[in-house]
């Protein structure tokens, strides 16, 4: 019976086919900007939990500055840094509750003009991380080098080494550098008017992350502070306590607060400053799917009306012939559902098709604050996007449903004659 | 044969305009039985339709009893009515009303859908048959002539074999031939058992009935069976 129901719906649908279409259409989009939506909000915690997961720290003590930069500088790396003084890490690493520590230095170098990609633009940027390669290594034991032809034999450098480097994924593969390669970066000592040409020899290529690591030049702590002329100063110190819970933090934060401009900042807390930076944006934007949604609903109700006031005189036959309320009821409802389910099955295709574009046009506005896919379009995502646009289906043929199902058979026999 | 089918006594019809109160039908007594073609005649604004509207169980009388099926139907909501409808009643209007959607075939079984009964397609194919438009199955209506269209609307009120058949101004829209092939063909049906009421406003056809009531202002003014022989 069932089926006999849809094919009459259908059927009633494929009369006005531009009309039927374009009301998918409005559905589709009102789903699409959900499903977008659904993605973005899905994504970009997975973005932030994966990117903070792969820095390999839970807490950061840094100079005193906005939290917000201190929130994205170890995310996505950043200008306008601070510095702690290098004790600061003989202080902490003595604490009892610290289960690992790796002090981090991190400067911004001018980069010369070596790579094809170059031609044209004035200077371009990159993130100088300088490390202790043991205690950062046993924070990042994921960090592998890349193998094959041009990159076999890499490692990292030794720590008293001041010309290596070993570059991460993305950059080595933008500068088109591989190991044995020179890289060359232009650097402003601290203090100094004058910059200075560095070249390094490249020691290694990292294999990709989906991490600011990718856009990295490593290089040994010392050697990085004598390039910046910074020689007692660090940006960062990278920590895992013994037990990482709220109560701990709250210990070692009021334990190391003391120390002048220090900020103890964890990564849990970089998150919820992360998502707060753009939970107005999804707050926009998710307004303005509830509108086309309702605008959708509008259209969907104003189709199935139109339908039914049109087929009046057909319903009165229907009725004559011997369909009860509920079977007229039954027979406009699933042309709603339908074209709600059409709706949102083109609209989820659309939004899984240009999830890449959504993300380019996300990313082109702003910074979030993380390395790699933004939005995320999962089977979940779009099953409730679509199981919402039934249910809006659902409510939105309610009215008409009930409308043609309340039509006398012998008033709308009449009106539909005349 | 001669079952009584429909009985109404004193049927009025009132309807409400403002503060007027027309009287669209004003005690009409009628009653038709098994095998019978009666045919009801009159002028417009005679009551015709709504005469027919009440014995075919699409309105409910204002007043009076009617009996349809052996259902008493005084008195009774559109949800009711309808299950005295269903199965029992067959329909044929002017204006034809099949759905310009469905082939013949799809428009002839659709009242099957609202039974709940699965054709059974040798049913169908009778039933075009009988209406001569077996050639016709898979066309749609738009693909058909104004007799053609009627003779699929007559398959459709036939294929839940109903025990009344009820034709407002069926060859309204039809040239004389093809009304007059449509009568033969209900003089046809009644030799089956069906009961057939026939609204028309050309005299020459409800001369074909075996009775030909007409109304004036609501009211029976004359009843006359012209005692044409039936058709073999």
């Amino acid at each position: 019976m069932l089926t006999r129901y849809l094919s009459l719906a259908v059927k009633n649908l494929r009369r006005r086919l531009v009309r039927t279409t374009l009301t998918v259409a409005g559905v589709g989009l009102a789903v699409a900007v959900a499903v977008s939506l659904g993605g973005f909000v899905l994504g970009y915690r997975e973005a932030i939990d994966k990117s903070i997961e792969m820095l390999g720290f839970q807490v950061m003590i840094m100079a005193k500055g906005c939290p917000y930069e201190a929130a994205t500088l170890m995310l996505k790396g950043g200008t306008g840094l601070l510095y702690l003084p290098s004790d600061t890490y003989e202080k902490v690493k003595r604490d009892d509750a610290i289960d690992a520590i790796t002090p981090i230095f991190v400067g911004i170098a001018q980069k010369e003009a070596s790579s094809i990609r170059d031609e044209g633009s004035e200077k371009t940027f990159t993130v100088v991380d300088g490390i202790e390669v043991p205690s950062f290594t046993a924070m990042k034991p994921w960090l592998k080098f890349k193998g094959g032809a041009g990159y076999a034999g890499g490692k990292w450098f030794d720590q008293a080494s001041k010309d290596e480097v070993v570059l991460g994924y993305e950059l080595a593969e933008y500068e088109q550098r591989k190991v044995g390669d020179t890289f060359y970066a232009t650097i402003t000592p601290f203090g100094k008017p004058d910059l200075v040409r560095h070249e390094f020899k490249v020691a290694g290529v990292l294999e990709r992350t989906g991490t600011q690591d990718d856009g990295t030049v490593f290089m040994p702590i010392d050697a990085a502070r004598a390039a910046f002329n910074r020689p007692n100063q660090l940006t960062i110190l990278g920590l895992k306590l013994k037990q990482f819970n709220a109560a701990n933090m709250r210990e070692f934060e009021t334990k190391w607060l003391k120390l002048p401009e220090v900020q103890v900042v964890s990564l849990q807390q970089v998150k919820t400053t992360l998502i707060s930076l753009v939970s107005t944006a999804q707050t926009m934007i998710a307004a303005v799917a509830v509108i086309a949604v309702i605008v959708a609903l509008i259209g969907v109700i104003n189709t199935i009306l139109m339908s039914v006031y049109e087929r009046t005189g057909e319903i009165g036959i229907m009725k004559a012939l011997g369909a009860r309320r509920s079977d007229i009821f039954q027979l406009v409802w699933l042309e709603t559902l339908m074209i709600c389910l059409i709706g949102s099955i083109v609209g989820s295709i659309g939004a899984w098709v240009g999830a890449g574009l959504v993300e380019k046009a996300i990313k082109s506005l702003a910074d979030l604050g993380v390395s790699g896919s933004i939005v995320r379009i999962t089977p979940g995502v779009i099953g409730w996007a679509m199981s919402g646009s039934i249910a809006l289906g659902f409510f939105a043929g309610l009215y008409p449903a009930w409308r043609a199902a309340s039509m006398r058979p012998v008033d709308a026999i009449r009106e539909g004659a005349s | 044969m001669n079952n009584t089918i429909i009985e109404a006594h004193g049927l009025k019809r009132y309807y409400h305009r403002g503060a007027e109160t027309v009287k669209a039908l004003d005690g009409v007594d009628i009653s038709i039985r098994e095998g019978e073609m009666v045919s009801i005649l009159g002028p417009s604004g005679s009551g015709k339709t709504t005469l027919i509207n009440l014995l075919s169980c699409l309105d409910a009388p204002s007043e009076g009893t009617l009996t349809v099926a052996g259902k008493s139907v005084a008195g009774l909501e559109e949800d009711q009515l309808v299950e005295v409808r269903r199965g029992v009643l067959g329909f044929v209007f002017q204006q034809f009303h099949l759905l310009p959607t469905l082939t013949v075939t799809e428009n002839v079984e659709l009242p099957l859908t609202f039974l709940g009964r699965t054709p059974v397609p040798n049913r169908t194919k009778e039933v075009l048959a009988m209406v001569g438009l077996s050639d016709r199955a898979t066309h749609l209506p738009n693909e058909l002539s104004g007799g053609q269209m009627q003779r699929v609307a007559i398959a459709r009120a036939l294929m839940i074999e109903p025990k009344i058949l009820v034709a407002d101004e069926p060859t309204g829209n039809l040239d004389r031939k093809t009304g007059e092939s449509i009568f033969q063909l209900f003089r046809q049906l009644t030799t089956k058992g069906l009961a057939i009421i026939i609204t028309t406003h050309n005299t020459a056809f409800g001369d074909e009935a075996d009775r030909a009531i007409t109304l004036e202002d609501g009211k029976i003014v004359s009843e006359e069976t012209p005692g044409r022989p039936r058709a073999a």
